[in-house]
């Protein structure tokens, strides 16, 4: 978990081009959006996106991406138990 | 009632529950919905969705117009309401000069771009024929050719509020005097653009939109186009016009919050509404019924409620969406909303909500279920768009004696109290009087693949233009390049001065003729290339053209009125009239006005094939006759932004506009041009024989350069002296936003800092002085605009 959570970390700093920001920075444990990172309701539909083009995860509603993305580490989860 | 004020005498409609305001209105008598399947094209991750597609065949019932589905959904509805207000021929006695066109769209001709794209990433082949109908601005063409309008001619592009922009933009000018009839409305054809656009946002519900019901879960989208005739009142009456319903008041804000995702408590929405009642001299009891935008998105109704109770406290009168009958048709609905709210007032019955079943307690709103036959006197109807534009408009029974008081006054004119550009010459009027000096900017490469790997076009390109000084990265990785450079030149014009501004006084009209060319492009090719796979949000709220002046609004906190014209070559003279209409109304102390355009590949390479430019294009020479007439003038990109206000002591003004004014023509004809100018500039006590310089489009093309020099000469004759003629176009590039850079040519020339044999024809010192300059635009569509800068 933790090696996908550490992945996850890579993919949001280069998918949103977070100038100066390391995955050291980001708490698995803190809600993604809406907190230190200036990440917001847009970024967590490109992370939507990101989701299905590298999982194959495809997200329709926004209350199960409002529940996956509760923190870094939900998300880890959820991605585990849906990746194909 | 007062003379001016704007009557209905027309409607016209066609959407998914019929066409025709008969059919529509039997299908909300019936309460029947006309949701169903998407045919019109294939959309494998959308295939099982619910649409609002027109079921009937748009082609045939266009006849010979020519035009996107969205410009034909367009004409078909304008048909309708010319016919029912007895203009069926034309205008008929009313004088072409006085009728205009006014158009809300968002989706334009992108239904045929796609199939292009698609021809082209998929099978490598080079149809390019649809892209000639991609421009929004094709419907308001379309329709003042139809009709010969000669007055006011433009699009408006606010997304989901456009059509309701529109009728507002088309009562202003009937209440300034500007027209007597606007044909005024807007349409949109479905496109797999805004379906994997809305679906990208989370945004759809698969099973049809069930507005203010508990299981909410999205909308549904639609198609269709809706058109009313809006008359002055005294002008309808004495042509004997059969009046359908009034036009009591209007009103619009923009929440100033955020992209897409309306601000929560409905502050946007709420001052909306009070603008609309405000203007129309009534208090909340005075509505009978509320046609609610109620799209179903969770955030849409839950704020439109909010605002509701807030206006209308413990009296709230009863509300509906029709959002299921045809599904959300974007730029339309507004109009389409307007057509059922006259024939609610006709027929004295409110249409119902399909899709609602279950009350949410958390919202304690409980629409209209079901068609009823109720009194009503009074209708608000709202639109909210992408960018928090939000529109309020109140329609009034047709025999209803109240009269309302017109508090327009014409402005003798407004301070320019700083502009700000993003062009290849440069940002400021020291960089650009500089560039003007030495001939022009250096031109550089753009790649243009689509025509071969090593193709590439001379273009006067904007290059690096400062985004990182001005706009603080967390933002800045958000903005699309056109939004940025849109931005840059904004921060750079405003400068508001000592006093606290109140961000509702704050108007931004910011027009662009193309929008985020290369973001749009960037998502149409991710959706065709992966199949509609992951498609990317943020690229799709970077192609909603309005959010050039929303994101602006939100960056300086302006929660004025917010605009986003689409007209050609006249996007920018557009913007400045809506942006000027605030100002002279007290509605706003400041505006921005301005205009931006992208250079794209797309573009370049479908201008490329029709034979307009060359890779080696030649640079501009202004009146010298290098060019061909098939030729066009080497593109460029760039935007400007001006912001007018108050003349206040502390804050000197650069220059004054004044004479602003939008118009049309069926043929180039120099002789009444000149006339249209003088009397322009004389309405607004300015003599002819005043003006030093008339500031053109000239280009270096044969035709258009002795076009402008021909209403150069008759201006001339007009003023008794010689007026000397001069181009902008040699320092930015020919591009739809470039009158706004000359504009910003125009306050250099009358401050003295750029000297005027950079521009003139003959090289001409003007040894009088350069300190008034008409600024004429002349769009190869026959739309026109100008204004007049004075030191």
């Amino acid at each position: 978990m933790d090696s996908l959570i550490e992945e996850l970390k890579t993919k949001i700093i280069a998918g949103f081009n977070l100038e100066g920001v390391t995955p050291a920075d980001i708490n698995p444990d803190e809600p993604i959006f809406g907190t230190g990172l200036e990440l917001d309701s847009i970024d967590a539909l490109e992370l939507v996106a990101i989701l299905e083009q590298d999982y194959r995860i495809v997200i329709l509603e926004r209350s199960v991406a409002d529940k996956a993305f509760a923190s870094l580490r939900a998300l880890a989860e959820f991605v585990a138990a849906n990746r194909s | 009632m007062s003379r001016r004020n704007p009557v209905i005498t027309g409607s016209g409609i066609i959407c998914a529950a019929g066409c025709g305001v008969a059919a529509v209105w039997e299908s909300v008598r019936a309460n029947r919905s006309g949701l169903g399947p998407l045919t019109l094209f294939s959309s494998p991750r959308y295939a099982n969705h619910l649409v609002g597609q027109v079921r009937d065949n748009v082609d045939a019932l266009a006849g010979n117009a020519r035009g996107s589905r969205s410009d034909k959904l367009c004409w078909i509805a304008a048909r309708e309401a010319l016919a029912a207000a007895g203009l069926e021929s034309g205008p008929g006695k009313i004088n072409p000069a006085r009728a205009g066109v006014m158009i809300g769209a968002t989706v334009g001709g992108m239904l045929g771009t796609e199939q292009f794209l698609a021809a082209l990433l998929r099978e490598k082949k080079h149809r390019f024929g649809p892209l000639r109908f991609h421009e929004c601005a094709g419907a308001a063409d379309l329709c003042a050719r139809k009709i010969g309008a000669l007055g006011p001619v433009a699009t408006l592009s606010t997304a989901c509020s456009a059509g309701a922009m529109a009728i507002l933009a088309a009562a202003e000018l009937i209440e300034q005097g500007e027209a007597d009839l606007m044909l005024a409305g807007a349409g949109d054809s479905l496109s797999r653009l805004t379906l994997n656009g809305f679906g990208s946002l989370l945004l759809l519900d698969p099973n049809g939109c069930r507005p203010f019901d508990a299981r909410r879960a999205g909308l549904s989208l639609g198609e269709g186009a809706a058109m009313l005739v809006i008359e002055a009142g005294e002008t309808a009456l004495a042509r004997g016009a059969n009046i359908l319903a009034r036009l009591a008041g209007w009103g619009a804000s923009c929440d100033a919050f955020h992209a897409t995702a309306p601000q929560a408590e409905g502050r946007g929405a709420l001052a909306a509404m009070q603008h609309a009642l405000e203007h129309g001299r009534l208090q909340p009891g005075d509505i009978d019924f509320v046609s609610a935008h109620g799209t179903a998105t969770p955030d849409n109704d839950a704020m439109e409620t909010r605002a509701l109770k807030q206006l209308f406290g413990g009296r709230l009168p009863p509300v509906a969406s029709v959002k299921r009958f045809f599904g959300h048709t974007l730029a339309a609905s507004g109009a389409i909303k307007a057509v059922l709210a006259v024939q609610s007032l006709r027929e004295q019955a409110v249409p119902g909500t399909p899709g609602f079943e279950v009350a949410d307690a958390g919202l304690g709103l409980e629409p209209v279920k079901e068609f009823r036959e109720q009194p009503v006197s009074r209708i608000l109807s709202n639109s909210f768009g992408f960018g928090g534009n939000n529109v309020a408009l109140v329609f009034e029974r047709a025999d209803s004696d109240r009269t309302c008081s017109v508090n327009f006054s014409r402005s003798k004119g407004f301070a320019i109290l700083g502009i700000g550009a993003v062009s290849a010459a440069g940002g400021s009027l020291a960089e650009i009087a500089a560039a003007f000096r030495n001939g022009g900017p250096a031109a550089s490469a753009f790649p243009v693949p689509a025509i071969s790997p090593t193709a590439q076009a001379k273009v006067y390109a904007c290059g690096e233009f400062g985004a990182d000084q001005f706009i603080a990265p967390a933002r800045r990785r958000k903005l699309s390049r056109l939004q940025q450079m849109a931005l840059v030149a904004a921060r750079k014009s405003f400068s508001p001065g000592p006093a606290a501004i109140a961000p509702e006084k704050i108007c931004v009209a910011i027009g662009t003729g193309l929008g985020s060319l290369n973001d749009t492009a960037a998502f149409v090719e991710n959706m065709i290339l992966k199949d509609e796979r992951a498609p990317r949000p943020s690229l799709f709220t970077s192609s909603v053209h309005n959010s050039l002046a929303s994101q602006i609004a939100i960056e300086l906190n302006c929660s004025g009125l917010n605009s986003t014209p689409i007209q050609h070559e006249i996007s920018f003279e557009t913007s400045l009239w809506q942006a000027a209409t605030e100002l002279a109304s007290g509605r706003a102390e400041f505006a921005l006005a301005g205009a931006a355009d992208e250079l794209n590949q797309y573009q370049l390479a479908a201008g490329m094939r029709w034979g307009w430019w060359r890779e080696s294009s030649p640079e501009i020479r202004p009146f010298a006759g290098a060019l061909k007439n098939r030729e066009r003038p080497r593109p460029g990109e760039g935007g400007a932004v001006v912001t007018l206000g108050p003349a206040e002591k502390t804050v000197p003004p650069l220059a004054f506009v004044s004479a602003i004014r939008i118009g049309r023509s069926e043929q180039q004809n120099a002789g009444s041009e000149a006339r249209w100018i003088a009397q322009t500039l004389e309405r607004d006590s300015i003599s002819v024989a005043n003006v030093d310089l008339l500031l053109t489009g000239a280009n270096g093309l044969t035709e258009p350069d002795n076009f402008y020099r021909a209403v150069a000469e008759g201006l001339s004759r007009l003023a008794g002296r010689g007026i000397a003629c001069g181009a902008y176009k040699h320092a930015c590039g020919e591009h739809h936003s470039a009158s706004a850079f000359g504009f910003l040519t125009a306050v250099g020339l009358a401050r003295g800092e750029i000297a005027p044999e950079h521009c003139t024809m003959d090289k001409t010192t003007l040894p009088g002085g350069c300190r008034t300059v008409a600024l004429f635009t002349f769009s190869p569509a026959g739309t026109k605009g100008m204004c007049c800068v004075r030191a």
